[in-house]
């Protein structure tokens, strides 16, 4: 491939300094963070009184919160690893978008769940005192594990960028560019790293499968280890992860067509990646579909004593308008928009996308809370309020502050560093000019 | 048994133990010495009867007096020797509920919260009303326990399930598992008294609640080891409540003491959702021959006073 | 004064004192004081109450025995010491005086309990017989009394469970009750010994008296526990060896991988810098 070519392609992707847009996107992300701290502030000062979480609605947004990052971190063993180990090869510009995504989610799912606790202060606790056989135990363990191989297969194959980001001293600003060779100075395009990049990022590949499946299995866990109706089952881990897979491609869609906008990567993000990954989402949303009927109708046709009161509020009492919102958002509309061709095109797409995010975080709200509030007992004994789980300012602002803190980090890495592959791109290219001569 | 069988008992279980490691062996249980209560060393001088001046130990003095507050670890492994059970005899309760004001003022319990529970229970439409109160249950396989991550909550040898208030984290992970609905949380600094807020924190007294922690009922062992009923027993007018040690096959409500196991036969006692295997150390007689009307008196308006 | 605090100081409760008299065995006497109050039209008992405690009367100095202070549960015990020797062989009765000082919340109260000096003596006979015997005190010597309810059981851990049916015996005049032990394979201590015991409760006359012997009548307990067993709701460090073997196993595999990709990090440093 001639260097001009080259050229363009490294000129393309390039991270890019904050436009306007850009500015006002961050100073919003920031203004949201802010209000999340400020809100956090006063949940450490009061406790968690400032919740509208009490004795039986015992946990709320913020585990669904929890729930909904570990699900949408999932999506980078799906991008990478699942795609890669099956040897896809459109899907290569969209690794690091997946991987950013798993790392930004992961970190915001340890944080949110401090914040959960009633004594942040002791969190040391779960390392001076820790049971291996509480499943939050088995939570810390596998979420750590996670991160730290989601952070190596993030950085793996960035190096070879890292190089070429290095050689642009000036563009890049005395920060920057200590930074980069700090992480990457000694990257020197030889054979033999190489050589041990690629088998690292294979290796990486199949460990982060059953690691990803353990976490949010093990999240399925908190819930599906207690007797409660809703939560006693054993479809439980399998449910959760197909959940998971899809809120994390629709949220890839989403990042894909914001970054193709707005860093005008229309030539690398292509119509077709979008088709794909709307095919990609219409059978991930059907998965789901298969495991929600599972999920439901089976206790529904049972319609054990327990069971009733609960199922009947998602299907047409308290909890039926986020139920059918949900159901309807996060698989059936998505479904119906991705099925047609012109529904995979970028703009279709990126609103189906939307769609599965947005309905997914309700159908994590509806996973926790509902449950609580229909406990084998009847409530009794308790204040009025304590019947009902409507939460408070407080708890928006500190779940809205976390996503949109796991919104800056992935902004700011994209300002950073390439957020599509440059040197991958470049092989790719050469490779299928390579096929078109021969 | 004789020495040498108990010690033949013992080696055998270790067998058992480790050839089927893990899993479940037929007998979960080993035999244990229980410690005599030992001399203290400290005479104290005593009037007789007679007018005689005796010189008594203080360990032997019964009733016995106020122990000092005992130390952490041994408030977590608990009295050996004893398995603490409740008998709720629901044919006599008519919900006055002295014992839930009894016990939210021993234990300081945060206005409008509850770890008594006086429940209006109706299984279906033709059934009988009845009144059923709630503690926690000590179950002997308590899924709370099972699910805390920094041994909070925890099972005692002599059957009860305490808080350390000073280790929870708040996680209520086990608010979620226990399917009684029995555990509580501090969402706010609890509003006790200074002079309450500043005892020294002991997992037996379960006082002072902390802020940021979970609460429930702790079948209050500071009193049974000053040889006294928990709170809610003794302040029982109906005497619906019969605590005891189940290894002395005696229950006792303060005015009638029962035989534990007669009891249970003859008004054939039960447990709460037997179904899920959590093993719970309070017993239910049920509702029958009840002399009483059932009354429930508008819950709504009473709950959002509360409010 | 302020006409607030003066309403304030009207309203003060009245406090309700009781004296309890205790001879166990012969032996440990005690008093139990209690305090209560009404309060919203319910008595409740009252904590943190200063009380002292005379013997015969309180207007001599010398007749002082104890004071204590109520706890939570509203009582105190107070053993009756030595120093009451003097005032107690002077009489067959008794008197035990309390008395409570006005504090901020309280006016002063006070309580006062007559008892005739009793002892009961308890012994067993074959068939597992339990008998009794009731003295009172007459002038200089101990007589039996008939006519008095008492009970025979076994002592337990909050209460005592009687030895049969028959709920209470009366003595006869001899002074004597005798009663069948029924409760047949009753869990004793270790060596199967249980405690019997033979009281008056809360009597009029003579307040709270009893006596124990133990019998091997009971059955041995063989106390059993699983507190050091691993299981799922054991405490740290007693979780089942399937569970730590899976645990670990994984964590080790899995963070060796992470330790080797760490030292391919390290060689592609070390080719970068060669």
């Amino acid at each position: 491939m001639d260097k001009l070519k080259e050229d363009k392609i490294i000129a393309d992707l390039l991270p890019q300094e904050f436009g306007k847009q850009g500015r006002i996107w961050v100073i919003c992300l920031l203004f949201f963070a802010a209000l999340g701290v400020f809100a956090y502030g006063r949940q450490l000062y009061y406790g968690l009184e400032v919740t509208a979480m009490r004795d039986y609605a015992s946990w709320g947004i913020y585990i669904s919160n929890f729930v909904f990052f570990v699900a949408i971190s999932l999506v980078g063993s799906l991008i990478t690893a699942v795609l890669r180990l099956t040897n896809v090869k459109w899907s290569t510009p969209l690794t690091r978008i997946a991987e950013i995504i798993a790392v930004s989610a992961i970190t915001f799912a340890s944080l949110i769940i401090i914040v959960d606790m009633g004594r942040p202060e002791r969190f040391y606790n779960l390392f001076l005192h820790g049971r291996l056989q509480s499943p939050i135990i088995w939570d810390v363990i596998v979420i750590t594990t996670y991160f730290f191989i989601s952070l190596l297969l993030l950085y793996f194959p960035l190096l070879p960028d890292l190089k070429i980001m290095i050689g642009f001293k000036e563009r890049n600003g005395k920060w920057l560019q200590k930074l980069y060779e700090f992480l990457g100075s000694f990257w020197k395009n030889t054979k033999a790293q190489f050589k041990i990049t690629d088998k690292a990022i294979n290796i990486l590949a199949i460990a982060i499968i059953p690691v990803a499946f353990s976490i949010h299995t093990v999240t399925s866990w908190l819930f599906a280890t207690t007797y409660r109706p809703g939560w006693d089952s054993t479809n439980f881990g399998a449910y959760f992860i197909s959940g998971a897979f899809l809120v994390g491609a629709g949220g890839v869609v989403v990042a894909m067509y914001i970054f193709r906008t707005h860093y005008k990567l229309e030539k690398y993000i292509t119509n077709d990646h979008f088709d794909r990954m709307g095919k990609v989402l219409v059978l991930l949303a059907l998965l789901y579909l298969y495991f929600n009927f599972n999920e439901f109708l089976v206790p529904a046709f049972k319609m054990k004593k327990s069971e009733e009161e609960h199922l009947l509020g998602l299907f047409t009492g308290e909890f039926a308008p986020i139920f059918w919102f949900a159901i309807f958002t996060s698989m059936f509309i998505p479904i119906f928009i991705l099925l047609f061709k012109k529904g995979r095109r970028p703009l279709p797409a990126f609103i189906a996308g939307i769609l599965v995010v947005v309905g997914s975080w309700f159908k994590r709200f509806l996973i926790v809370t509902p449950t609580l509030l229909h406990p084998f007992l009847p409530m009794h004994d308790v204040p009025a309020n304590y019947h009902h789980y409507i939460p408070t300012w407080e708890e928006w602002a500190i779940a809205g502050g976390s996503l949109a803190g796991a919104l800056l980090v992935i902004t700011f890495f994209a300002r950073i560093f390439p957020i599509i592959p440059i040197h991958e791109t470049i092989i790719e290219t050469e490779s299928l000019e390579n096929e078109k001569h021969f | 048994m004789s020495q040498n069988t108990r010690r033949d008992f013992i080696a055998s279980s270790l067998v058992a133990g480790v050839t089927l490691a893990g899993c479940a062996t037929k007998n979960p249980f080993t035999a244990e010495e229980i410690p005599d209560v030992k001399p203290s060393g400290e005479m104290v001088k005593l009037l007789s009867v007679d007018g005689e001046i005796i010189e008594v130990d203080k360990a032997f003095l019964k009733p016995v007096p106020a122990l000092p507050a005992s130390m952490n670890t041994i408030e977590r492994e608990g009295i050996a020797g004893k398995k603490f059970a409740m008998v709720i005899d629901l044919s006599r309760c008519k919900s006055v509920k002295k014992c839930q004001t009894a016990c939210n003022h021993m234990h300081h319990i945060h206005p409008g919260q509850n770890w008594i529970k006086v429940y209006p229970m109706q299984d279906a439409e033709h059934t009988a009303p009845y009144w059923q109160p709630t503690t926690c249950m000590h179950c002997d396989e308590p899924p709370c326990v099972k699910v805390c991550p920094v041994d909070a909550t925890f099972k005692r040898k002599d059957g009860i399930v305490l808080i350390d208030s000073d280790r929870c984290i708040g996680c209520r992970f086990c608010m979620a598992a226990c399917p009684y609905s029995s555990r509580v949380f501090n969402w706010e600094e609890p509003k006790i008294e200074k002079e309450i807020a500043d005892k020294p924190y002991s997992c037996e007294t379960s006082v002072p609640q902390k802020v940021g922690t979970v609460g429930k009922c702790d079948f209050c062992p500071d009193m049974v080891r000053q040889g006294n009923l928990p709170h809610c027993v003794s302040a029982c007018p109906n005497g619906v409540f019969f605590f005891g040690d189940i290894l002395e096959d005696t229950v006792t409500n303060g005015s009638e003491t029962f035989r534990f196991s007669e009891l249970i036969k003859d008004k054939a006692g039960y447990r709460l959702m037997e179904d899920l295997g959590t093993k719970p150390s309070v017993y239910y007689l049920p509702p029958v021959n009840r002399n009483f009307p059932f009354e429930n008196k508008v819950e709504s308006v009473v709950e959002e006073k509360k409010a | 004064m302020p006409h607030f605090l003066m309403a304030q100081a009207v309203e003060k409760n009245t406090l309700v004192l009781g004296v309890k008299y205790y001879n166990d065995n012969n032996a440990a006497q005690h008093l139990v004081i209690s305090a209560k109050s009404k309060i919203d039209g319910k008595f409740q008992k009252i904590g943190n109450i200063a009380v002292k405690v005379f013997i015969t009367n309180d207007s001599n100095k010398n007749n002082f025995i104890g004071a204590g202070i109520t706890s939570e549960r509203g009582e105190f015990i107070l053993f009756i010491p030595p120093s009451a020797k003097t005032e107690w062989v002077k009489s067959p009765t008794q008197n035990f005086i309390a008395i409570s000082a006005a504090n901020k919340l309280y006016e002063e109260a006070r309580a006062e309990t007559t008892i005739t000096k009793a002892k009961i003596k308890i012994d067993t006979a074959d068939g597992k017989i339990v008998n009794a015997k009731l003295f009172i005190k007459v002038d200089t010597s101990w007589q039996p009394m008939a006519g008095v309810e008492m009970v025979l059981a076994v002592k337990r851990l909050d209460g005592n469970l009687n030895i049969s049916e028959t709920a209470t015996y009366t003595s006869d005049s001899a002074g004597a009750i005798s009663g069948e032990f029924k409760r047949d394979s009753l869990p004793g201590d270790q060596k199967g010994n249980l405690i019997l015991v033979a009281n008056i409760i809360d009597n009029d006359v003579y307040g709270n008296v009893a006596a124990e012997i133990m019998v091997p009548w009971g059955k041995p307990l063989v106390y059993t526990t699983n507190y050091n067993h691993r299981s799922l709701f054991a405490r740290r460090g007693h979780s089942p060896i399937w569970l730590e073997l899976l645990a670990y196993g994984i964590i080790l595999l899995v963070w060796a991988v992470i330790i080797y990709l760490g030292f391919q990090i390290r060689n592609i440093i070390k080719l970068g810098l060669d």
